[in-house]
């Protein structure tokens, strides 16, 4: 993925307990907090038989867009048709699926309710987001495992090149059910989102945006070594800090590996963030750059046995 | 820039690789039967486009988009000479619904299931070593939508290969609100006909090995290009503007003009509005040539196979190609006005020669993708 040119982080949105704005993903949530209410920030209308997940995106989708200045208050402030979405999560609609079994089980397909119908396709959260929004780019979801954030960060970047849009908006997002927590052995979930948006340097450049990080290169391999190694070859091969899988599989990440590089994990007080992780990385690595750090950071994700995904973060080209 | 296709793999309630299941497609063989898996006391509808390989019947079991999905990727990289080894190969899967059907009996039963299964990456890494694995869900476009990305990734220089796939089984949560949404069982799908009732679900696995180069293997055709979009319209009703768009698109990244296609394999679900605004579609983008193209569709005889029904579109439309033979629509009474102006192969094949074929892909929420693909010459 190294032949990819340089992609930038141009916006960053959330929708996450104990987070008010970016800042506060440097200093840490303050938690625990009150879920995120969606009504408070998009109002009911068009919320009603919405499922969570959907709910929580297109409240980050609002923010994700509002922070990058293709929206305001008011309305678009850029041309829709060339923004895409690129959604990652695993369990949104598990709950739906769910419930909609039991019901057939206890009173046939005749008990269902035609409000479930639309909850019931995983791509729900990004194609409501594009129909509310009115983006008319590709619209992308990533149900891929624990590596989904940073893989959606890849597809974006892969599909900027191929010049198939001129932004993209990235989501990770996962709700909190009995559902997900007894299918993830968790006792809680995040229950939030988080939103960037990417798009070409010379886009950004071009259209006055600001520039929060800049994306040097995706790895993807079997094992943390491994990727990590690839990610050396990508860009600076000594990084300020390193966001670690927030599970390796079971195995234990090597003590040596990038020996006295900085390790962070995400707050154990959200719960399992899965395919939020990724995509919440960027935003921190982002928020860290605004606070004026200049070191690159490794983003991970992804598990042993399934596949570990890798970026390669940085500060702003020319940053002061 | 155009990618060779060097394997290919596919399942389908109509036959186990895809030779046989052109050849049922052409013979105008129905998938049709009498539900396999689901409890007939909890359906109006009595008959699906299941895959027939549940050991005991009635018995419904997890992982079988799984299997499907293996058995048709492992029938692709032995076609390509890529042998069981692909560590080294980027696998990009299309699917609607996962293996949510394991979720259910999982919830219902207490089947033996576990978060990590529901996409398909650790399933493929025990299989095969893969670790570049990936799985979109982006309903009944999804395959369409994973070549796409997988022209993008052979476009972008990295890679030697790139594996797509389209994988599904059905499940009950959908069944059951398609079942509880028809006032009446379609009872056949009928994609095109003024009697149309709605689709009926089918269950199939595709996939197809892109290579940089083609090395002395059988090329089965050259994907030129795939379009795709957002129709941003609607959740449920497609938009005949951002189907067009997805066709032009398609078309113009691909260098060609509508005179110039001479297939094209519609997505056709047999839904009274699916069928008409794609129609319309592509009557709009085809204007004075919408006599050109011969025009065909297989879910009459598949069922609709949600995300992997792209990629099986597009394995018929390249076995089409090489033999020159195209399959019918079947189950045709009375086509509607709009199909009548444009070149229907239905009922029973016919022979013709393609240079160049179109395959559309429209799903839920208006995810439209659209490939352009070239016959190996």
């Amino acid at each position: 993925m190294s032949e990819l040119a340089p992609v930038v982080i141009t916006g960053v949105g959330t929708a996450l307990p104990g987070v008010t704005g970016t800042a506060d993903l440097v200093t840490g949530p303050d938690l625990p907090a009150e879920p995120v209410d969606p009504a408070a920030v998009l109002g009911k209308r068009g919320l009603k038989y919405k499922d969570r997940a959907t709910q929580l995106g297109l409240c980050v989708a609002f923010d994700g867009l509002k922070d990058a200045g293709l929206r305001d208050d008011e309305g678009p402030q850029a041309e829709g048709a060339r923004i895409g979405v690129v959604v990652a999560s695993n369990y949104g609609n598990v709950d739906t699926v769910c419930r909609v079994t039991t019901t057939i089980a206890n009173e046939t397909s005749r008990g269902t309710s035609p409000m479930d119908s639309p909850n019931a396709s995983s791509n729900i959260i990004a194609s409501e987001i594009a129909i509310r929004y009115k983006l008319g780019g590709p619209n992308l979801t990533v149900c891929n495992g624990d590596a989904s954030g940073l893989d959606a960060l890849r597809w974006a970047a892969t599909m900027l090149n191929a010049g198939r849009a001129d932004q993209f908006l990235v989501i990770g997002v996962e709700p909190d059910n009995e559902m997900v927590r007894k299918l993830v052995g968790a006792d809680r979930i995040v229950d939030g989102a988080v939103a960037v948006v990417l798009e070409r340097e010379e886009t950004a450049q071009e259209r006055g945006a600001r520039i929060r990080a800049r994306i040097d290169g995706f790895a993807r391999t079997g094992t943390v070594e491994a990727g990590v190694r690839r990610l050396r070859t990508l860009g600076d091969d000594t990084p300020g800090g390193w966001y670690l899988p927030e599970t390796a599989g079971g195995s234990e990440i090597p003590a040596d590996l990038l020996a006295g590089v900085p390790r962070h994990g995400m707050p154990d007080a959200w719960g399992a963030l899965s395919g939020v992780l990724g995509v919440l990385q960027c935003a921190v690595a982002a928020g860290r750059f605004d606070a004026g750090e200049q070191s690159p950071v490794y983003a991970t994700a992804g598990r042993d046995g399934d596949g570990i995904a890798g970026a390669v973060l940085c500060a702003p080209r020319g940053t002061p | 820039m155009s990618w060779p296709i060097v394997g290919i793999g596919a399942l389908a309630s109509i036959g186990r690789d895809p030779e046989e299941i052109f050849e049922s497609l052409c013979g105008g063989h129905s998938g049709l039967a009498p539900l396999r898996g689901f409890d007939k006391e909890k359906f109006k509808a009595g008959h699906l486009f299941e895959i027939d390989n549940r050991a005991e019947p009635g018995v419904d079991t997890p992982g079988r988009a799984t299997e499907f999905l293996l058995d048709a990727v492992g029938q692709a990289a032995r076609d390509a000479g890529l042998g069981e080894d692909l560590s080294e190969v980027p696998v990009l899967i299309g699917t609607g619904l996962r293996e949510m059907r394991s979720l259910e009996l999982w919830w219902r039963d207490g089947a033996d299931f576990a978060a990590d299964q529901l996409h398909f990456g650790p399933a493929l890494r025990e299989r095969f070593g893969a670790a570049d694995t990936h799985t979109f869900s982006n309903a009944c476009s999804a395959s369409l939508y994973a070549l796409a990305l997988a022209f993008d990734q052979l476009q972008s220089g990295s890679v030697e290969h790139v594996i797509v796939a389209g994988a599904d089984s059905i499940t009950e949560s959908m069944f059951g609100l398609t079942d509880a949404f028809q006032l009446e069982p379609p009872g056949r799908l009928r994609p095109f006909d003024v009697d149309r009732k709605g689709t009926i679900l089918g269950e199939g696995a595709g996939a197809i090995v892109l290579g940089r180069t083609p090395g002395d293997r059988k090329v089965y055709g050259r994907v030129r290009s795939v379009g795709m979009n957002c129709d941003a319209h609607h959740t449920t009703a497609p938009d005949q503007s951002g189907v067009a768009t997805a066709i032009r698109q398609a078309h113009t990244r691909a260098g060609v003009k509508p005179a110039d296609v001479d297939l094209v394999m519609l997505h056709g679900t047999g839904t009274p509005l699916n069928d008409e605004v794609e129609v319309r579609a592509m009557r709009e983008v085809f204007g004075e040539h919408e006599n050109v193209p011969l025009v065909t569709a297989i879910k009459s005889m598949t069922g609709h196979t949600a995300g992997s029904a792209g990629v099986l579109s597009l394995i018929t439309a390249l076995l089409a190609m090489s033999g020159g033979r195209i399959p019918p629509v079947t189950e045709l009474d009375e086509p509607t006005e709009n199909i009548s102006a444009m070149r229907l192969v239905h009922t029973t094949p016919v022979r013709a020669d393609v240079g160049v074929a179109q395959i559309n892909g429209f799903g839920f929420g208006g995810l439209n993708a659209v490939a352009i693909v070239e016959a190996a010459r």
